[in-house]
């Protein structure tokens, strides 16, 4: 167990003693746990919002399930005769809990900085699952003191209202619009088995094209094949490409990072962020990060992988949340456990699926 | 404007419920002088509208309120703050119409409830002013219960501006308690309220008198 490196109360059996009862290290813990409810919600213009769907927080297949097949008369009925009983957790469970350890970390280094994450939930459910959600939220002990249940209107003015930096959701239709409007925002799944995450390491992936970059450099493959697509980058690997969807995320985690560095917390940083590209090292690699690096901006680990499948690396790195566009490569990771998420922009989403810059970089360099 | 959503709500409580008397009753009442001299040219004006606008009430300002009660008023409804505060302090429920109201739309009827006051909250707001509020509350609520959850002519929002998800959550459950079920409700935990209340285009606030549910 780490004891956070600020707190000045020493903790030894003996120390603790004070009417002669032992204190033993687990009780010594325990008081040093540090107390929530004082705890207020940052102003969302200076804290980093992430706004989440009731469904990729919580596991609601079950009621999901009911709503498909009996309505919504049923399904209200269902949730508010069990408002007592809290959901169990959904994909994006862990990745709230990480942030929420960031926030810990960033408090305790700066007691009076409000930069820190917010997570913000907003649902189309009506406000009569409210306290089911509310109960649940209070049952796993989350910090979230902000919602919107729009009883079926579209949650898009309410994102812009918010100042969100990033919204997850289980429903692309709502993922593209806010996309449509600017705002960073991916299609989250529930892979099958969850594997195991940091509980004290928020970690980060990211794809290239058409996530942190724009789509250009995939055009030019499908418009005009691999070589073209190759000749193309190490020409123009000096200039930088144009921004995707997710750069501000990475941007923002960015500048988290780097109170952590100025407390000379860069070997273990609690925020890691990951490059995890199918572009290849001897060729197309060097564009991206000099693109990165004329953007002022760090990715802790780049993996190029040629092409290679992104599931077992992604398994090795256990993020807490990966945005890919490629729908192919998002379940590629679902399947070995990673909780991965789609970001429906770009040329990919209107040329099938398989015929990506990806697969046939592996033939070549075979 | 709120006289038109409010018909629109009556006709539609009519379709359900041929017999149905528990009615939206229009009443205009002003105190401004110049107004009443032009009494005429208002009646004659809400007529042409299409405003069926049961009873005008015309008033010395100090003597509104007597007018309200004498009227039996359930609900004030007023673009004025002081107005309002007045008179849920002498115990008639007050709602503010929203300055834009004109432009809402104006297929539903849309009720905002604020947990904490558009006009400020007072400390001794009376029993009597409470409980009429109360059974106001309870009274729209029972008119909501009356359409289902989609295509409602009458849509409750509960916006809580302070304080964070355990009083939007009590706040939820009393006016359950009261029949009122609640749409959509946005915990704003501190956030300013301008950005929200500008996409909910409520046509109605009511805060104050309503703002101490649990009594």
């Amino acid at each position: 167990m780490n004891l956070n490196s600020s707190q000045t109360l020493t903790i030894s059996g003996q120390d603790g003693v004070k009417n002669g009862s032992q204190h033993s290290w687990e009780d010594a813990k325990t008081i040093l746990k540090p107390s929530t409810p004082s705890k207020k919600p940052p102003k969302p213009e200076n804290s980093i919002t992430i706004a989440v769907s009731s469904r990729v927080l919580f596991n609601m297949e079950k009621e999901q399930q009911i709503f498909e097949q009996q309505g919504m008369e049923e399904y209200i009925k269902y949730q508010v005769a069990h408002e007592t009983e809290p959901f169990s957790p959904g994909p994006a469970f862990s990745f709230v809990k990480a942030l929420e350890a960031v926030n810990t970390q960033l408090r305790d280094l700066y007691p009076e900085s409000e930069e820190l994450f917010d997570v913000v939930l907003i649902t189309n459910n009506h406000a009569y699952v409210g306290l089911r959600l509310i109960n649940t939220i209070n049952h796993h002990q989350l910090f979230i003191e902000r919602f919107c249940m729009t009883g079926g209107n579209s949650p898009i003015g309410y994102l812009k209202a918010y100042n969100t930096n990033l919204y997850l959701s289980s429903d692309p239709i709502k993922v593209h619009e806010a996309l449509e409007e600017g705002i960073a925002a991916a299609t989250m799944f529930t892979p099958e088995k969850m594997t195991e995450v940091s509980e004290t390491q928020l970690r980060v992936a990211f794809d290239g094209d058409a996530v942190l970059f724009s789509d250009e450099s995939e055009q030019i493959y499908k418009a005009h094949g691999l070589d073209k697509f190759f000749e193309h980058e190490k020409a123009h690997e000096n200039k930088p490409l144009d921004h995707g969807p997710l750069k501000g995320f990475l941007e923002v985690l960015g500048k988290l990072q780097k109170k952590f560095y100025a407390k000379g917390q860069r070997m273990d940083c609690p925020i890691r962020t990951y490059l995890v590209t199918a572009r290849s090292a001897a060729s197309s690699g060097a564009r991206a990060l000099k693109t990165l690096r004329s953007w002022g901006l760090e990715i802790d680990e780049a993996l190029f992988l040629a092409g290679a499948p992104k599931g077992p690396i992604l398994e090795k790195i256990r993020p807490h949340i990966f945005f890919d566009d490629q729908m192919f490569h998002v379940e590629g990771a679902a399947e070995m456990g990673t909780v991965a998420c789609h970001v429906p922009y770009g040329i990919a989403q209107r040329v099938p699926e398989g015929k990506g810059i990806k697969d046939k970089e592996i033939s070549s360099i075979k | 404007m709120a006289s038109k959503v409010l018909q629109r709500v009556n006709e539609r409580l009519l379709e359900e419920n041929p017999a149905e008397h528990q009615l939206f009753d229009i009443i205009l009442i002003t105190t401004d002088s110049w107004q009443q001299q032009q009494s005429f040219s208002i009646i004659n004006s809400t007529r042409r509208h299409g405003l069926e606008v049961s009873r005008f009430c015309f008033s010395k300002e100090e003597d509104f309120i007597e007018s309200l009660m004498q009227n039996n008023v359930q609900l004030f409804l007023t673009t004025d703050g002081n107005e309002a505060l007045q008179a849920t302090q002498q115990g008639v429920p007050s709602a503010l119409l929203d300055k834009n109201s004109a432009s809402c739309p104006s297929e539903q009827l849309r009720v905002l409830f604020c947990e904490d006051a558009i006009i400020q909250p007072h400390a001794g707001s009376t029993a009597a002013s409470q409980k009429s509020a109360q059974s106001f509350l309870a009274q729209l609520g029972q008119i909501r219960q009356k359409f289902g959850m989609f295509n409602s002519p009458v849509c409750f929002t509960l916006v809580t501006s302070r304080g964070g998800k355990d009083s939007c959550c009590s706040t939820l459950k009393s006016l359950r308690a009261l029949g009122v079920s609640v749409d959509e409700a946005y915990c704003l935990g501190g956030a300013p309220r301008g950005p929200i209340l500008s996409l909910l285009r409520p046509h109605l606030l009511l805060s104050d008198g309503f703002g101490q549910l649990d009594g």
